[in-house]
């Protein structure tokens, strides 16, 4: 199927963000992973590999990412579960969830910066690069436009010789 | 599914004691491949979640003479004398019936009723305070932006709930505020601010378009439509779910009033400038404003400012006879044009000429300059006067 049959929408943010203050949408960040490893199905890495990994950026990264980000509730939650994964919660209420296996530390720090620029409006086609609030500074388009002035005015000749004729 | 999920030493879930001739059937057309034991993992990986075939350590093993199988209790055998479609259909007959069985469930039930966010796991409610206030940028004392957020149904919910624990009254009564008088102070300064904001921005509207434009600003479907977009529902606490409007816009207002009393009313300004005046932008004055008659205002606020009366003349037309003409319309005052409108119609051509120039009179032309929202503009041109001199 080609790009014109799926979902699109319009270039647009929420509630005009940036226009007045920028306000940062992502409101809530929920780290899910397992305490002991589980084993993953048809995984290539090892799961404790996936543990390790997401356990260095827990203890190294993430209090720093919430002290920059004061406005993001962090919350860390161990419980039983086979991919460790991110939960993003956006302002505008839509929620986003991302599996973490396989990923660098540095990798996983960059998707929850990348989560944390996002608006939460649906990620589909955008049908223009650009939006205006006026899309017509010359107005729209009636028969008159662009004709020449000229048409404008016009001549009694006729009707004053008829007048004057009797 | 694969056969090879069969195969082996293997029980059938979903079979009873009294049938084992069938479920032995079932698993010989499952399992004819089968030469080895392995097959125990092979179901454990298998995808199909809670309704797969598992080893059962108390199941009792049936000789066949070419595999062993172990038949256990369970559900019903369902449709078992359907003829199956495809190699492996027989083995889990139950299963289909029993999708649909829940799918149908899940139809005359409908969705579960939505449960508040702050009582979904993960969610600490002085942290999301705390955050609510540095999101937004603003310095709310905390403890007057946790009553913000207490409705007057909440406290008589939370009441009753701790008198049926078994408290007595005394022990039982909440040591906490409602919103209600921030709400008041919010709503009323919110009110005054966008009159005197628009009445700066606005000098030439009259007081029936201001009171309509801050009409517009406070009305619920704006108010909430912010509160929604600023994460006010979540925090809320309020007896019922989801917020009714009214709760909503309540709540929000006690927010702005709370913003008040903590940082004063240039930072509240500020706040609502950034947050609701910007909900103008894209909007005509006409859309917030609903004139029936335009032309009889128009001719008010000419008499007014000592103008002649308007006198409307066709400037030009065409297709006056298909089924799209357009007509358009010049305003003559004292031989000037003061405006040119097009219409399907002369009425309508008229009305909307009439529009037009009231726009123009107003300032609120299409073009006009936009909002300014930089925040420190008063500070930043004292600065510059101060560093010229």
């Amino acid at each position: 199927m080609t790009a014109r049959g799926g979902p699109s929408r319009f270039l647009q943010s929420v509630l005009q963000n940036g226009v007045g203050r920028y306000v940062c949408q992502l409101k809530r960040l929920t780290l899910v992973f397992s305490k002991d490893a589980q084993p993953l199905p048809g995984s290539q890495v090892g799961a404790l590999y996936i543990l390790s990994v997401y356990r260095e950026y827990i203890e190294e990264k993430v209090v720093d990412f919430a002290k920059q980000n004061p406005g993001i509730v962090v919350y860390v939650s161990p419980k039983p579960c086979r991919v460790p994964k991110l939960v993003a919660e956006y302002l505008n209420g839509s929620i986003r969830e991302e599996p973490i296996n396989s990923k660098t530390a540095e990798e996983i720090a960059q998707l929850i910066q990348k989560m944390a620029s996002q608006s939460g409006l649906d990620i589909i086609r955008i049908r223009k690069p650009y939006h205006t609030d006026s899309p017509s500074i010359q107005g729209q388009w009636h028969p008159f436009t662009n004709k020449p002035t000229s048409m404008n005015l016009r001549s009694f000749d006729a009707i004053s010789q008829q007048t004057d004729s009797p | 599914m694969s056969s090879g999920t069969l195969d082996g030493a293997f029980c059938l879930r979903g079979t009873t004691l009294e049938e084992p001739r069938r479920s032995l059937v079932a698993a010989l057309r499952g399992g004819q491949q089968c030469r080895s034991q392995r097959a125990g993992k092979d179901s454990e990986c298998d995808p199909g979640g809670e309704y797969r075939a598992v080893p059962c350590a108390g199941a009792r093993p049936v000789g066949t003479g070419l595999h062993h199988v172990l038949v256990t209790a369970g559900p019903p055998l369902c449709g078992g004398d359907r003829a199956p479609l495809s190699a492996g259909a027989g083995e889990k007959r139950w299963l289909w019936p029993y999708l649909k069985y829940l799918k149908k469930k899940a139809e005359l039930e409908g969705p579960p009723p939505p449960v508040p966010r702050s009582q979904q796991p993960n969610f600490d409610y002085h942290a999301e305070i705390v955050a609510f206030s540095k999101r937004l940028h603003e310095n709310f004392s905390i403890q007057l932006l946790k009553t913000a957020f207490v409705s007057p149904s909440y406290l008589v919910q939370e009441e009753g709930r701790r008198r049926e624990l078994g408290l007595d009254s005394e022990t039982a009564a909440l040591n906490l505020q409602d919103n209600q008088t921030l709400a008041a102070v919010g709503s009323d300064f919110t009110v005054s601010y966008l009159t005197s904001a628009f009445q700066q921005a606005f000098p030439s509207l009259p007081r029936a378009g201001l009171e309509a434009l801050v009409d517009y600003l406070t009305s619920q479907e704006v108010m909430c439509h912010v509160a929604q977009n600023l994460c006010v529902e979540d925090l809320a606490l309020s007896s019922e779910c989801p917020l009714s409007p009214e709760t909503l816009e309540k709540t929000f207002s006690a927010v702005i009033g709370a913003l008040l009393e903590s940082s004063g009313p240039d930072t509240t300004g500020r706040f609502l400038q950034d947050f609701l005046i910007t909900q103008m932008i894209g909007k005509d004055l006409f859309d917030m404003w609903p004139v029936m008659d335009p032309m009889s205002l128009l001719v008010e606020q000419l008499s007014q400012r000592n103008i002649p009366l308007p006198e409307p003349r066709i400037t030009r037309q065409s297709g006056a006879t298909t089924v799209l003409p357009v007509y358009f319309v010049g305003l003559y005052c004292d031989k000037k044009l003061i405006a040119e409108g097009p219409g399907e119609t002369v009425i309508a051509a008229e009305e909307e000429v009439a529009r037009v120039a009231l726009r123009k009179m107003f300032g609120f032309a299409e073009n006009r300059r936009p909002w300014d929202y930089s925040s420190h503009r008063q500070d930043i041109s004292d600065k510059k006067a101060v560093h010229a001199s």
